[in-house]
């Protein structure tokens, strides 16, 4: 199916659909309260406040950290809506006066409001009531009791009927790779946070949400406005070479190949992750030395099942030629837990902790023998790596390794040319840090997974709000992982490549240079803002920060250190005046 | 009881973005800090963003201001200096 909307944010994308909910207006109604209910139904309220705030807070320092602080002001707005006090006492006045249930309060109150605003003769002004609607609509999501779970561990579409600026921020900046809704008018700040991004975004596509489903497959091409839901192959093929040919003119003459040196000279290398072919293209558009992290098991959703030595020999060696010399590193297919599985897998009770990854691959150990020999192939026709998934101990690189050498055996005996592999392991389980230096001297390479390293470290659900700030990927823990991680490659002399969502946001990627990472890999459309940034800092001063938060008591305190010493030493790239005033009772 | 009339200076007027430091800035002090509209519009508690936002005040707006507590002259002086200053953004030339 197809749909031709509004580009409002250039480039290309395609992948899986996330469709996110964002709550509707039409139906609230009122319900009649016993008059027993009505002190329950006013903390009913304010628990909903309170929950909305927190909400906000997280999205608030989300966007500092990522889009440097330049839109973090509209959250700020709306965070003082949530403490107005003469609105709130409205509200629960209302509640108590009319009897009435605390959604059907916050209705009247905020259609009041509305309409005053609606009233308003200048246009930016009067521009505002997109976040008294975006504000209501939190506190309806809130009351309504749904988690709004945002299980953004992979990369996605996002689809929507109209995307606020909040759930825009609210999801996990690095794994959105596109966005499309419905509506056509929806507020200049979601474009903006677009652009920021450098994610494509289409608007004004028609009932695109009430056919998309969670998961579907999906083509948004922001060029022509066009958005494909369930391409064909062939569809992602014409795509993939049409775009391809599109950009071979704009990137010449680009800046993007040259090496990354940060101010006082020292070198970075910036890898692509990727899991669909089309974005290929944008690997080189923006000039990724290699292929930092394959996400293989997408292979999985592309054919319905299991693919043949065949079908993933042919894609491994797709991925090596595009790597070209610096290579492509391929993650064994990370299945089990909640990601996709070979069909077979009944659900478990902690599936975070379960079956999943390396663990999954040895329990199915044929699947993973053809894994194996594909890429010992593929190999024998370019660079190609392999990362072992949620490594814990050398047992289970040792058992991978002996894998690889008797598949390499037999590929040799019927007489099939099998290249060379070097083997990493994904450094996510906690338990691997602390044996990182032993891991280090059995191991090609590390991988720094810092996405899940978080929610293991600090025992944190990612897709749960209500932990939600809990999640702190500035945690001092956190920081010191990844400073032993990566004193221990550099002790065993291999790189360290870090490859998780804090690697894609500028501010993070700083400290990350400052605790010694030189090897950072995110989606391509991530890197012109992170190059822009690390070209401008130096080394030096990312390494001084970096020392300032490891001593920092809590993630509250390395973040305030960062915030200020970042718009302190940098105020071209995070500017001082967004840098919010010390916090106080929050 | 203090007041004093100052007029929005900034480009985009009382927005969201301005609108928030004012009630940042406002709620910081005991005092009551009341803003009116000089040409008899709106009344605005300055503690209360959606209040301030109501004033709808553009650029070139006069606005009363009337301060009353323990720290009204603190609270007058900052309240006042933030305004004046165009709440800090960039002026177009």
């Amino acid at each position: 199916m197809r749909w031709r909307g509004v580009s409002v944010s250039e480039g290309v994308a395609a992948g899986r659909v996330l469709r996110i909910h964002t709550g509707g207006r039409g139906n609230i109604y009122r319900a009649a309260l016993a008059p027993e209910d009505i002190k329950r139904e006013v903390r009913r309220f304010q628990a909903a406040v309170r929950l909305a705030r927190r909400q906000l807070l997280a999205i608030k320092r989300r966007a500092e950290m990522a889009l440097g602080g330049e839109h973090a002001y509209i959250f700020d707005a709306q965070l003082l809506m949530l403490e107005d006090r003469k609105w709130l006492e409205e509200v629960e006045t209302y509640i108590r006066e009319e009897r009435a249930n605390a959604e059907w309060a916050v209705k009247v109150a905020s259609d009041k409001l509305l309409a005053v605003y609606a009233e308003i003769k200048d246009d930016y002004l009067r521009e505002r009531s997109s976040d008294i609607e975006d504000v209501m609509r939190r506190l309806l999501v809130a009351l309504s009791g749904e988690g709004q779970s945002r299980r953004l561990t992979e990369d996605a579409i996002i689809v929507a009927e109209a995307l606020l600026p909040s759930s825009a921020v609210e999801l996990d900046f690095s794994h959105v790779r596109a966005i499309a809704s419905d509506a056509g008018g929806w507020t200049s700040h979601t474009a903006i946070i677009a652009r920021g991004l450098g994610i494509p975004a289409i608007v004004g596509l028609r009932e695109l949400y009430r056919h998309a489903r969670t998961g579907d497959e999906i083509v948004i091409d922001a060029g022509s406005g066009e958005v494909v839901l369930h391409p064909t192959g062939a569809t992602l093929e014409h795509f993939t070479t049409k775009r391809m040919r599109q950009h071979i003119t704009a990137v010449a003459g680009d800046d993007v190949r040259a090496p990354l040196l940060t101010a006082d000279g020292v070198e970075i290398t910036l890898g692509a992750n990727v899991e669909l072919p089309p974005e290929y293209e944008g690997v080189r558009r923006y000039g990724a030395r290699g292929i930092g992290l394959f996400r293989s098991e997408f292979l999985f959703s592309q054919r319905n099942g299991a693919p043949t030595e065949e079908e993933q020999c042919t894609a491994y060696a797709e991925i090596a030629a595009l790597g070209g010399v610096d290579g492509a590193k391929v993650r064994l297919f990370d299945l089990g837990g909640d990601k996709q599985t070979a069909g077979d897998h009944e659900s478990e009770r902690n599936p975070a902790l379960g079956l999943r990854a390396i663990r999954y691959s040895f329990q199915h150990e044929s699947l993973l023998r053809t894994q194996v020999r594909a890429l010992l192939r593929a190999a024998a026709t370019g660079r190609l790596d392999v990362v072992l998934p949620m490594i814990s101990d050398v047992s289970e690189v040792r058992r991978a390794r002996r894998i690889v050498a008797e598949e390499r055996a037999r590929l040799e005996e019927e007489g099939k040319a099998a290249g060379e592999l070097k083997v990493g392991a994904m450094i996510e389980v906690p338990a691997a840090v602390l044996v990182a230096d032993q891991l280090a001297r059995e191991v090609d390479f590390f991988s720094l997974g810092t996405n899940d390293l978080v929610q293991y470290l600090l025992a944190v659900d990612r897709g749960n709000d209500e932990v939600a700030g809990w999640f702190r990927t500035l945690h001092p823990a956190v920081l010191q992982s990844i400073k032993r991680t990566i004193e221990a490659a550099n002790g065993a002399g291999i790189p360290a490549v870090v490859c998780g969502e804090m690697a894609a946001t500028p501010a993070y990627a700083v400290v990350l240079v400052g605790l010694g990472a030189r090897s950072l890999s995110m989606a391509a459309s991530s890197m012109p803002r992170v190059r822009r940034t690390l070209a401008q800092v130096d080394a030096q001063s990312a390494s001084e920060i970096a020392h300032l938060c490891l001593g920092a008591a809590t993630a509250d305190d390395a973040e305030e250190v960062v915030r200020v010493e970042l718009g302190r030493r940098w105020p071209q790239l995070f500017p001082p005046e967004n840098l919010p005033a010390p916090k106080s009772g929050e | 009881m203090l007041d004093k009339q100052v007029m929005i200076v900034n480009r985009l007027g009382l927005h969201a973005r301005a609108a928030a430091k004012l009630v940042r800035t406002a709620s910081a002090y005991h005092s009551s800090v009341r803003l009116e509209r000089v040409d008899g519009g709106a009344v605005a508690d300055a503690k209360s963003i959606l209040s301030v936002l109501l004033l709808a005040a553009s650029r070139g707006t006069q606005l009363h201001l009337t301060v009353e507590g323990a720290d009204e002259r603190e609270a007058l002086g900052a309240v006042c200096d933030l305004i004046e200053a165009g709440f800090g953004e960039e002026q177009e030339a």
